[in-house]
């Protein structure tokens, strides 16, 4: 056995145990000198990790540590700000957010392209703004429903809120138009929509139970 | 005192006995650094956030029977504060009262379907919403507002150097010497009132669809304003020197653009409706 096998048979063989390891050591101060050399370190480490093992006090600062510094999160048993799927109509709620953002990113194309397009062809665009419910993936339907869930004052602010909204929408697009290069016109319309998604962000609000 | 009196006093007295036993009273108090984080989620009842020396957050609770919790989560420098509603809880029996004292360059977040939401003397970033929650923000300065209700009143008073947002649906807006880089109201169909100067070198953009805007200013204001209502009328008791461009047809009655003031250091002004009533008046020397 060379000087190198030897080396290489340390990460089998228990270190320096082996026949062949034996004869080789016995022949070879430098690696007799290695292997009494890895069997202290050995012994060291053993040593070291029974002395030093941090109890479990300092385990909890460290958690403490790093949960303050944002790290890591403590288990939550209370319900979350989000809504539940598994609560009865859950679902529900994560249409006012998700209207929210399509309404507003689709207010924005509007905002951003129309003017170009509408000069050339306005009836396409005023489609394409018309159906927010297709575009949105919702309808006042759902906005009814959850505002039936509540009491029959608020059920009518919702309706009236509702209406007044989508009168503005509707304005809003009449304006866009007559006036398909009117930056103002573009704006309300957007604002419009802004409003509307508000409107079914408040309404299934997802703080109420 | 007849039999009769006694019996409904000493219902009466009953019930208010009940009513004291029912509600109950929390305080805690939190270290946090600066620029802490606070949000609080109040489905029912009122929200009121004063500023407070040092750093520490002090919430005061009154919750109003046992179906409703308060739970407080503190990660590291943000604090949130929950309204936990237990089974039964309904606007009355889960609502919950709190008064926070919080370092003055906390940033809040505010919800609450009901309200009422109060800010003030502060000056970190603050959200307020809620659907039928009125708002109320004064003496706040140097940070970003943002405001949404359906249709509850919304008050700004004194609110300096801020970006302000205020989205509202029916509910009317006022904004009492509101300055800042950017003020904007968006309503639907609430009264939207803007008293003050309109600062140095803002952009103010006034807009509802069937509410009327009146903006009341000093005789020592100066901005570029435009106003204009498809459907409704405007008005301005001020003169203004004429634009030589305009980008929409200013006609008598429905439009009007121009400068007042020293145009070298005028703020922005946008007032737009379809079918509301503009007006843009001087304020009187006797409320000045």
């Amino acid at each position: 056995m060379t000087c190198i096998e030897l080396q290489e048979s340390l990460a089998d063989v228990e270190l320096g145990t082996g026949p062949e390891q034996q004869i080789h050591l016995k022949t070879c101060p430098e690696c007799a000198a290695l292997v009494r050399e890895l069997n202290a370190i050995i012994c060291s480490a053993a040593e070291l990790r029974e002395a030093d093992e941090p109890s479990p006090r300092v385990w909890n600062c460290i958690q403490i540590v790093l949960r303050e510094e944002g790290l890591i999160h403590p288990p939550r048993p209370r319900r979350s700000l989000l809504p539940s799927f598994d609560a009865p109509w859950g679902w529900t709620r994560w249409l006012a957010p998700v209207a929210a953002a399509l309404l507003i990113a689709v207010g924005a194309y509007v905002y951003q392209h129309a003017p170009a397009q509408v000069a050339t062809n306005v009836e396409p665009v005023i489609n394409g703004v018309s159906s927010d419910a297709s575009i949105a993936g919702l309808n006042d339907a759902d906005l009814l429903q959850e505002a039936a869930k509540q009491t029959p004052a608020m059920k009518a602010e919702f309706e009236e809120d509702l209406r007044r909204v989508n009168q503005y929408i509707h304005d809003a697009r009449d304006v866009v138009a007559a006036n398909p290069n009117d930056e103002e016109a573009h704006r309300s319309l957007l604002e419009a929509y802004q409003e509307k998604a508000m409107l079914f962000d408040l309404a299934m609000d997802r703080s109420l139970p | 005192m007849s039999s009769r009196k006694v019996k409904l006093l000493a219902i009466v007295g009953v019930m208010v006995v009940g009513t004291v036993a029912a509600e109950s009273h929390k305080e805690y108090r939190f270290n946090v650094g600066s620029k802490a984080r606070i949000s609080v989620n109040n489905p029912y009842g009122s929200i009121s956030v004063k500023a407070a020396v040092g750093n520490v957050v002090v919430v005061n609770a009154v919750l109003y029977s046992d179906k409703v919790e308060v739970d407080n989560t503190q990660t590291g420098n943000h604090l949130e504060v929950q309204s936990h509603l237990l089974a039964g809880a309904d606007a009355d029996s889960g609502r919950v009262d709190y008064e926070l004292l919080v370092p003055a360059d906390a940033s809040l977040t505010l919800h609450s379907s009901t309200g009422p939401l109060h800010a003030e003397k502060l000056h970190g970033d603050m959200t307020l919403e809620g659907a039928a929650a009125a708002v109320d923000i004064r003496d706040v300065s140097d940070a970003h507002v943002h405001v949404k209700t359906l249709n509850g009143s919304v008050m700004l008073k004194n609110v300096q150097n801020e970006s302000v947002e205020v989205d509202s649906l029916s509910g009317p807006v006022t904004l009492d010497q509101v300055t800042g880089p950017l003020v904007q109201v968006i309503s639907t169909s609430g009264r939207i009132t803007y008293a003050g100067d309109f600062g140095n070198s803002g952009e103010y953009r006034l807009t509802s669809h069937s509410g009327d805007i009146e903006a009341v200013v000093p005789e020592s204001t100066s901005a570029d304003v435009s106003a204009r209502s498809v459907r409704g009328e405007v008005h301005d008791d001020i003169p203004l020197q004429p634009k030589t461009h305009t980008w929409f047809p200013t006609e008598e009655g429905k439009a009007f653009m121009g400068t007042m003031g020293r145009a070298s250091v005028s703020s922005t002004v946008v007032l737009r409706s379809f079918s509301g009533k503009i007006h843009l008046s001087k304020r009187s020397a006797k409320s000045q």
